[in-house]
């Protein structure tokens, strides 16, 4: 299991569980950039605005499914969890992405934060290891 | 069929495959040259029927491959040109034999072939034969081309005949089975008369024949029958069959909708330059399809059923999804693999030209997972290098980048015997726009980092391993440059620590420079300056030493006021809004002399940094710069460092930045690529050279500082009256000539009233050396004497005066002495109780400043200061505590009685005119009495009435009681001499 989140398209977090073969799911969440933009430049000719933040499952590969969610102000949030985890329903995850979110303008609003720096909140780290011993 | 050909798109399908091959030795590049030749007839409009034929032409197809040809015809080698050198007659039957046996290779599908023979002449080549065509060499045989279109004409009335043949086998008694190479042996014993089997004779013929009409170009006409084929194939359940119609279907309507080819620039259909200009116009859709009706209405008599032409056509979206529905059809057949993969690829191109990114990366992402069996290292590095361009197509660079980057790996994969390092190294630098990097570091000073920081770490390390086992330490040590300079935010200390070793172990064999490294294939690697290690955080240019500053001389009128404005004050002010770094600084360095700059360094490694040959980077004026070395520890804080150099001619000069060697890089770095650096300017006027002085003094020198600005300070302790020599050694230790000098000295900081000159000096004795030579030497001697009043001392002297009078104390006597040693050594550290009261010290200070110039710059108005201060220690000596007078024996004479005292502690001896001496212990007192004549005071100069107006009553009184004691002094003489200094020079001068 594995959470980053990120604008701009350079990491400002990252987190897997195991830590083992990190590298590989940078790789993984770096490649499925290609289709979160794809599916915001869709979106954004047609609706403007009124966009859904929550982008879907952004394709699924032989042992992992990704999951992406793009703000208003463009970032980035991606999941990617085991396919054979099969608890996680759509809803799920959408309410992952609600609640890292949140947890994501709490560390915005910290004045001592500098937008564009890695993410270093003990409160975020919280409620991402929160999430990643729910799902397993 | 094993081998995908990566390059088909769905336009491919409407061409007629030729091939080219050399048969015997044919050199290579002529056989190319040929080849291009041939291969530019790519269309060919047919006489009488205005239809285009296309030609696929390969140098290299797989028998095995052709087997396929019944199930997709494009797939059937149908021409073949041989191209081969003969030169002696006797050789030709043996050519010929050749020729015959490779068109055995092919000759199931063969529809026609031609032999080209370069080379050879004579009766043989006279000969008119419609198979082989004779050039002389390869340079003359201008003929090509027109040779290539007959032959493709003649393909052409083959391949039509072909087509009308089996279009018009309606008959329907004895339709064969088409099939392919897998599937023979499935039907051995099946019953032939069945309705199933006929049925899906009948089906795969109609697709055979849609693929006869595309070839033949019958657009229209393919449509229908690809139709009718997918309905009669569907009923039967003949799924691999369905998908090959379907796709037929597609192709032509790819062909339809996109004339314009969805191959990409590379393989687009240009109109050839040997084709009529009108060739490409015809090519579009509303005439194709009035082309179409034409011809079929012209030459076909079947395919009757006019429905509706454009209906027949898929629309856009529908190509996709039948193309779907062919690749999973495709998809049930092992065997066919290759066909399916050749399908998705189609497909992305379709897509990629509809724009629909997504889907195209879903019909990647299948085309992924197509098992191929066992692929040779090769075929997977081209399919991993296809699928990067594919995704490239669509717009996924990441994707594509990471492919690339597999194909790469793959090149050098631990299987291969001969791992590809350049080719890996060539596809590994095609992966960088992907990661969004550059190998500029430039892109990489300003702002927060670009791109996936973890990812491009990785491939940076990969491009320096492979571009070490390229044998290219240069390109190891550039990669590993960049990627200490540009990631060392992310990595780690134990990172660092690594790949710094590893860069000092490649320097050792090829040292980084600041040249741009440029590849084989054009790509320029620009350099990689070290600017974090140190990192620079401020520069300043310093002034030079006070004494060696150069002052301008103020003669002209208002220099200073040089600014444009005639005000004073205006608050409209002329802003100079330019850059702050080229504000010229307002002091000047002086040409031959040592200047300095200051920059604020810290080092981020976690262990110790040497930073060798560290310098400045100037331009403007010729510069001498002298290289420090340093070493920064670990994690430092801001750390001073101070570049010097030498100014080598006149001029402003700019301080660009500053160069450094680290681990065996040198880099040069500019200050304007720095960010964060704080620099007050960098432009400095460089005036010519002016001489330098050096001065030493025969006193000892002093930590006394009067001012900060003195260049040294000599300090002597006198008691009040006494005189002092002081020899003062000038000597020229610059280049150039003294040409001038000046003195003039100026007490500073005190309250006390110093009676008579404090300093005085004679000059023209130095004056006269002048000019002084580089290296010669003139000394001068100035005078120190000390005056001053100490009877402000009330506690001294209410102790002292017996009947209340005060004397107001005046400078008595001076003896000219030589000190030894300071006085303070020769004072008893526990002087007796009351004595040290009366030791109070006073302090007189002056400074001498000498003003000297030459050389060029004393042309240009220039002059330097050297300056001495001057710390005298002043105690009291003697004091007149009382004095009286008694009458003498003549009237014109008087006694005059002195109460002396010593509050030394030393014994003194006072003497004065025609009078014995008188010892004095210390802190003793002592009546003296003199007889001098009586004066009168009158007789004194009065001050003329002039002066007397000006100045206030005060002063008069002060200059009156100025000139009463002058009087007094010359009439008494009263000298006085410490016995217990052993060099008693204890002259008595006359006062």
């Amino acid at each position: 299991m594995n959470y980053t989140s990120r604008a701009n398209n350079y990491p400002l977090y990252i987190r897997s569980v195991p830590t083992q073969n990190e590298l590989k799911f940078h790789y993984t969440v770096h490649t499925s950039l290609d289709v979160v933009e794809e599916k915001i430049s869709a979106v954004g000719k047609s609706l403007g605005d009124q966009r859904e933040l929550y982008l879907g499952l952004l394709y699924p590969t032989e042992d992992y499914k990704v999951y992406g969610y793009v703000t208003n102000s463009k970032v980035k949030f991606v999941i990617v969890v085991d396919s054979s985890n099969t608890s996680l329903r759509d809803n799920e995850i959408r309410s992952m992405f609600r609640k890292l979110h949140n947890s994501f303008t709490d560390v915005m609003c910290n004045p001592f934060h500098n937008p564009g720096d890695q993410i270093q909140s003990k409160a975020f780290d919280g409620i991402v290891s929160g999430m990643m011993v729910q799902t397993g | 069929m094993s081998v995908p050909d990566y390059l088909q798109c769905a336009e491919d399908h409407q061409t007629v495959l030729v091939v080219v091959q050399p048969v015997g030795i044919v050199p290579e590049d002529q056989f190319f040259k040929i080849y291009k030749r041939i291969a530019s007839v790519s269309q060919v409009s047919i006489r009488d029927s205005q239809r285009l034929l296309y030609i696929r032409y390969r140098h290299h197809y797989l028998p095995e491959n052709n087997e396929w040809g019944d199930f997709q015809t494009h797939r059937k080698v149908v021409g073949l040109i041989s191209i081969t050198t003969c030169g002696p007659a006797k050789e030709w039957p043996q050519t010929a034999e050749r020729f015959h046996g490779q068109k055995e290779v092919y000759s199931s599908t063969l529809y026609d072939s031609r032999l080209l023979v370069f080379g050879l002449q004579g009766e043989i080549a006279e000969q008119q034969r419609t198979d082989v065509a004779f050039y002389p060499s390869f340079e003359d045989c201008s003929d090509v081309e027109k040779r290539v279109e007959d032959f493709v004409e003649s393909i052409f009335i083959v391949l039509e005949s072909k087509r009308l043949d089996r279009a018009t086998d309606k008959s329907g008694d004895k339709i064969p089975l088409l099939c392919v190479p897998f599937e023979k042996k499935d039907f051995v014993g099946l019953d032939t008369d069945s309705r199933h089997y006929k049925k899906r004779c009948q089906g795969r013929m109609r697709k055979h024949v849609g693929d006869l009409c595309l070839q033949a170009g019958m657009l229209q006409d393919a449509l229908v029958h690809y139709h009718m084929a997918v309905e009669l194939l569907r009923g039967v359940n003949d799924f691999l069959w369905l998908g090959a119609a379907l796709e037929g279907l597609c192709s032509a309507s790819v062909i339809f909708h996109y004339p314009g080819g969805t191959a990409g620039k590379t393989a687009g259909r240009k109109p050839s330059i040997s084709q009529p200009a009108d060739a490409g116009k015809r090519h579009r859709p509303g005439e194709h399809m009035i082309l179409g009706a034409l011809t079929a209405n012209g030459i076909s008599a079947d395919t009757s059923t006019e429905i509706g032409r454009a209906k027949n056509c898929l629309s856009p979206e529908d190509i996709i999804e039948k193309y779907k529905e062919a690749i999973s059809y495709y998809g049930k057949y092992k065997n066919a693999g290759v066909i399916e993969l050749e399908a998705c690829v189609k497909a992305v191109r379709v897509l990629a030209i509809q724009k629909r990114a997504r889907e195209a990366s879903e019909f990647l992402q299948n085309a992924v997972y197509i098992n191929l069996g066992q692929l040779s290292e090769e075929e997977k590095i081209q399919r991993y290098s296809i699928l990067s361009e594919l995704y490239e197509l669509i717009g996924f660079h990441r994707k594509s980048a990471f492919f690339k980057r597999v194909a790469a790996m793959q090149c050098v994969a631990p299987t291969i015997p001969e791992p590809g390092w350049r080719a890996c190294y060539k596809l590994l630098l095609e992966t960088l726009p992907g990661y969004s990097l550059s190998l500029d570091p430039k892109d990489f000073s300003k702002g927060t980092h670009r791109g996936w920081a973890a990812v491009q770490m990785r491939l940076l390390h990969e491009l320096v391993y492979a571009s070490r086992r390229m044998g290219n330490p240069g390109l190891s040590v550039r990669h590993l440059s960049f990627l200490l300079q540009t990631m060392l935010d992310f990595l780690s200390d134990q990172e660092k620590k690594e790949v710094t070793q590893s860069l000092e172990n490649y320097t050792s064999k090829c040292p980084g420079g600041m040249e741009v490294i440029t590849l084989p294939d054009g790509l320029k690697l620009p350099p990689v300056p070290f600017t974090k290690l140190p990192i620079v955080r401020s520069v300043k240019l310093l002034n030079l030493p006070v004494s060696l500053r150069p002052h301008k001389v103020k003669g002209l009128l208002g220099q200073n006021m040089s600014t444009a404005s005639p005000f004073i004050y205006s608050p409209i002010i002329m802003h100079n809004r330019g850059e702050e770094r080229c504000k010229k600084i307002d002091f000047q360095w002086v040409q031959g002399d040592v200047c300095e700059v200051q920059l604020m360094v810290y080092n981020p490694m976690p262990y110790e940094l040497r930073v060798e040959n560290m310098g400045l980077l100037t331009s403007g004026v010729e510069f001498e710069s002298l290289p420090a070395a340093l070493s920064l520890p670990a994690e430092s804080g801001l750390y001073p460092v101070t570049l010097v150099g030498v100014p080598r001619t006149a001029g402003n000069i700019t301080v660009n930045g500053y160069h450094t060697s680290v681990f065996g890089v040198t880099s040069d770095c500019l200050l304007e690529g720095l960010a964060g650096v704080k620099s007050s300017g960098c432009l400095v006027e460089v005036i010519p050279s002016l001489p330098r002085l050096q001065l030493s003094t025969s006193l000892p020198r002093s930590e006394h500082h009067l001012m900060k600005e003195l260049s040294s300070t000599v300090s002597v302790q006198l008691f009040n009256g006494e005189t002092q020599q002081l020899t003062i050694t000038l000597e020229n230790i610059g280049s150039e000539q003294i040409e001038t000098l000046e003195l003039t000295s100026k007490i500073v900081n005190t309250k006390e009233k110093v009676f008579g000159e404090f300093l005085s000096w004679e000059l023209e004795e130095a004056s006269s050396h002048l000019p002084l030579k580089p290296g010669q030497a003139v000394t001068l001697a100035v005078s120190i004497k000390v005056k001053l009043d100490f009877s402000g001392q009330e506690s001294l002297l209410q102790d002292l005066n017996d009947d209340g009078i005060s004397v107001t104390g005046l400078p008595i006597s001076s003896p000219l002495r030589q000190v030894l040693k300071p006085r303070s050594e020769t004072k008893p550290v526990s002087s007796e109780s009351g004595k040290a009261e009366y030791s109070h010290v006073k302090t007189l200070e002056a400074v001498l400043n000498f003003k000297y110039s030459g050389g060029p710059g004393k042309v240009e108005g220039y002059y330097r200061e050297l300056s001495l201060g001057v710390h005298v220690d002043v105690e009291p000596s003697v004091f007149f505590t009382r004095v009286s007078t008694l009458p003498a024996t003549s009237t014109r004479q008087c006694h005059l009685l002195l109460d002396i005292f010593n509050p030394t502690e030393h014994e003194l001896t006072v003497s004065a005119k025609n009078n014995q001496d008188l010892v004095l212990h210390a802190s003793e007192c002592q009546r003296m009495a003199i007889q001098v004549d009586k004066f009168d005071f009158e007789s004194l100069p009065q001050p003329d009435q002039e002066t007397a107006r000006f100045t206030n009553p005060k002063q008069l009184e002060e200059e009156r009681q100025h000139a009463q004691g002058c009087q007094i002094n010359s009439k008494l003489g009263i000298c006085w001499s410490i016995i217990s200094f052993q060099c008693a020079c204890c002259s008595v001068t006359m006062k």
